[in-house]
């Protein structure tokens, strides 16, 4: 645990240099941030999902949440799962997901020399990246190609890759959603409006309240999916990804909201730089499956448990981890 | 800002988990009653054998009859009771509250007096706060208590005191000193007790058609001097330093379970894709507040106060118990269609009726917000 305070303080610098606005909006026009990803790879941080790294599974994934806090223009998720599963960080390969004859969504895959296509719940595949590529971005701005399913490899990966894609990003919105509080925080405080500053209006108190009740839900939800990693069965591993999956999705739905009217105006301008935030919250929440994806498994398997069994699958111990 | 930690509940609390249960089966012909609400059962015989098995001032000391325990074992065994709509009202406000207010700032004789009955399960108290004039500005409680000799003669009216017709004591916030400046100060608790004293109680019946609240007025009513808890004045202070086991338990989210139980068992093995999202919905939630009230009693084990942190629970808690029974309407109608709904229905309307209560006992949703606000800076 020592060891991952350590690896977040020196993290946290590498992204508070690298991740002002200006490089936010120089990522989302389509520059990849050579420099930021130098210096991840500097520090081996796409490297700690690796067996060989050393660190445990949920440093990679605190890390994620650490990204998602500064809205970091990179594919870090997606890298460190790939070279999880190639077993070679020597090249550059991100992730997406099949749909059809496509894969689809990879993060920045016009910079990979590869991607892997994760089918949900399914195989992962395999496929060199060439010049056919398509450029797309999210609804944030970040880059999200697509590129036909040629010459497939089957990874042979023992991991549940879609519920470890999944909880990455339950884990960056996690990350997204605290930092979204903490600038209306600061922003009630020091806008005045009829003599005293917004956050004296009992209004605003309120949602502010709302917002940081959310934050704090999605925060200890997807904390807690972090701690089922290695868990020894898979089945309750993929539904506590789903739970927390499910309800971070929801939060976003009412913090974003919220951000944006304490902010006012100024908050609607590309300016300012809680957009870059809230819209990569709206982004995020339908990656790697809705809370209505996720909802429904896990309304599915609730319901095939019955309602006799309901409390004892609320209250399964963590303690199933191996 | 506001983080809660990450708490896996000890192996210790999982035993007593598995014993709760075994308990419970065998107490099958009691449960499970249609309401999870910790309020609305109240069952002397049952709180008795709670008793008699160690689940009651669980984390109290050994001396005065409690069971040295750690805050999970009795996090476990609370939330085990109410999932199972098990009838907890009698001891349920002496075992959370008033039990660890006494052993915070009552003296030794009032100590060895009040707590081992509780931990029995055989004496069974009531909050006095409100009044007709002081809701959610609890300061401004206008009830007296005056220094006669060896005595305090008591003035006023307290209201809304759940379940004082049934329980044996009360902890009346009083005025012992006219209002100053400082409106914190003056204010004292008070041991009444409920039978004896001369208070005179008459129940309310409140929307459900129960009687469970009640108007306590106090005219002249004499007690002797060692009724006080605490230091005189000292009232304030005592009082909030209750509310963070007051807030944060899973009385605060658990109030209307039974629905969600009775919703799954309606739908079946094959819900409907918006069946199935409802529920995984509710589990979310559900599974989610679950953690995070693990995680204040993981604060109060170790010695803090999480009055912020227990508001922030019991706010979201509320919304989510307040919630779960339009969620359940909106995807498995409420009128009888079909065989076995009956239950279904039983425990929706009961259920829904107790709705309005969650977010306005124990500090509204507003005072609850408010809370939170200062906690993040705001005012
Ligand atoms: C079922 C039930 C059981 C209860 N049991 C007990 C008991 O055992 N002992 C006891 O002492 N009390 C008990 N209460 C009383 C409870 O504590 C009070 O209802 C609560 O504190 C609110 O007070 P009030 O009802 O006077 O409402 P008010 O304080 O008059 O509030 C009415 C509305 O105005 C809002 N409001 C008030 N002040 C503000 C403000 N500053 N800013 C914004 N909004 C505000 C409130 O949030 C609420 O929505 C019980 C209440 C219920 C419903």
């Amino acid at each position: 645990m020592d060891t991952r305070k350590l690896l977040l303080e020196s993290a946290e610098r590498i992204f508070a240099d690298h991740c002002d606005k200006e490089r936010l909006e120089s990522a989302e026009g389509g520059a990849f941030p050579e420099k930021l990803w130098g210096q991840i790879e500097e520090n081996g941080l796409h490297m700690l999902a690796m067996p060989e790294s050393g660190a445990e599974l949920g440093d990679a994934f605190a890390l994620v949440q650490l990204g998602g806090r500064h809205a970091a223009p990179i594919p870090l998720l997606e890298v460190t799962l790939a070279n999880r599963w190639t077993g070679d960080a020597g090249r550059f390969v991100s992730l997406g997901v099949v749909s059809g004859e496509r894969i689809v969504d990879i993060a920045w895959g016009r910079r990979a020399d590869a991607a892997i296509g994760i089918e949900p719940g399914g195989e992962a595949l395999l496929v060199e990246v060439d010049a056919d590529i398509e450029h797309r971005v999210n609804p944030s701005g970040e880059a999200r190609d697509s590129i036909e399913i040629r010459q497939p490899r089957t990874l042979d990966i023992e991991d549940p890759a879609w519920e470890l894609f999944a909880l990455g990003r339950t884990a960056a919105i996690a990350g997204c959603l605290g930092r979204v509080l903490e600038l209306s925080v600061q922003y009630v405080n020091e806008r005045q409006q009829f003599g005293r500053p917004l956050a004296k209006f009992q209004a605003i108190q309120h949602s502010l309240a709302i917002m940081a009740a959310e934050v704090a839900a999605a925060s200890r939800a997807a904390g807690s999916a972090i701690d089922m990693l290695g868990t020894a069965n898979p089945e309750r591993f993929a539904l506590e990804v789903g739970v927390a999956k499910a309800r971070v999705g929801e939060a976003c739905g009412i913090v974003a909201p919220i951000a944006h009217q304490v902010h006012g105006a100024i908050g609607f301008t590309h300016e300012h730089q809680l957009h870059h935030f809230t819209r990569r919250l709206w982004s995020w929440r339908d990656e790697a499956g809705s809370e209505r994806y996720w909802q429904e498994r896990v309304g599915r398997h609730v319901a095939g448990l019955g309602a006799e069994r309901l409390w004892e699958f609320v209250t399964a111990p963590n303690s199933l981890r191996s | 800002m506001l983080q809660l930690d990450s708490v896996d509940l000890p192996e210790s609390a999982e035993r007593v988990r598995h014993e709760v249960r075994e308990f419970l089966r065998a107490e099958r012909d009691r449960l499970p009653r249609p309401c999870s609400d910790f309020a609305s059962g109240h069952d002397p015989e049952f709180s008795r054998r709670l008793g008699e098995r160690g689940w009651i001032g669980m984390t109290w000391p050994k001396q005065y009859g409690g069971g040295e325990r750690t805050f999970f074992e009795r996090y476990v065994v609370t939330e085990e009771l109410l999932a199972a709509g098990a009838p907890v009202s009698a001891h349920w406000i002496a075992d959370r509250q008033s039990g660890p207010l006494l052993l915070r700032y009552g003296s030794e004789d009032q100590k060895n007096r009040y707590l081992p009955p509780i931990t029995r399960g055989e004496s069974y108290f009531s909050i006095g706060m409100s009044e007709p004039n002081s809701g959610s500005d609890l300061a401004s409680v206008r009830t007296t208590a005056e220094r006669v000799g060896d005595q305090w003669r008591i003035n006023g009216t307290k209201l809304w005191t759940t379940d004082a017709h049934r329980n044996h004591y009360m902890v009346a916030l009083v005025r012992t000193e006219p209002p100053s400046e400082n409106r914190h100060a003056g204010l004292s608790q008070l041991l009444i007790d409920l039978r004896n004293d001369g208070a005179a109680v008459r129940p309310i019946r409140n929307i459900t058609g129960a009687e469970d609240f009640n108007e306590v007025v106090f005219e002249d009513v004499v007690v002797p001097a060692d009724r006080i808890v605490g230091e005189p004045g000292n009232g304030w202070k005592q009082v909030t330093s209750e509310l963070a086991y007051e807030r944060s338990g899973p009385e605060r989210f658990l109030s209307t379970f039974r629905v969600f139980v009775e919703l799954v068992r309606a739908v079946g093995t094959q819900p409907t894709a918006d069946q199935a999202a409802a529920i995984g919905r509710a589990a979310a939630h559900l599974m989610t507040l679950r953690r995070m009230s693990i995680s204040v009693a993981g604060m109060l084990e170790a010695g803090k106060s999480p009055e912020v942190e227990a508001a922030l629970v019991k706010s979201l808690g509320n919304d989510f118990e307040q919630a779960l029974p339009e969620l359940a309407r909106s995807v498995a109608p409420t009128a009888p269609v079909a065989e076995g709904w009956d239950r279904y229905r039983e425990t929706f309307v009961e259920s829904l009726l107790n709705t309005p209560a969650f977010t306005l006992r124990g500090g509204t949703r507003e005072i609850m917000r408010g809370v939170i606000a200062r906690g993040l800076g705001l005012r």
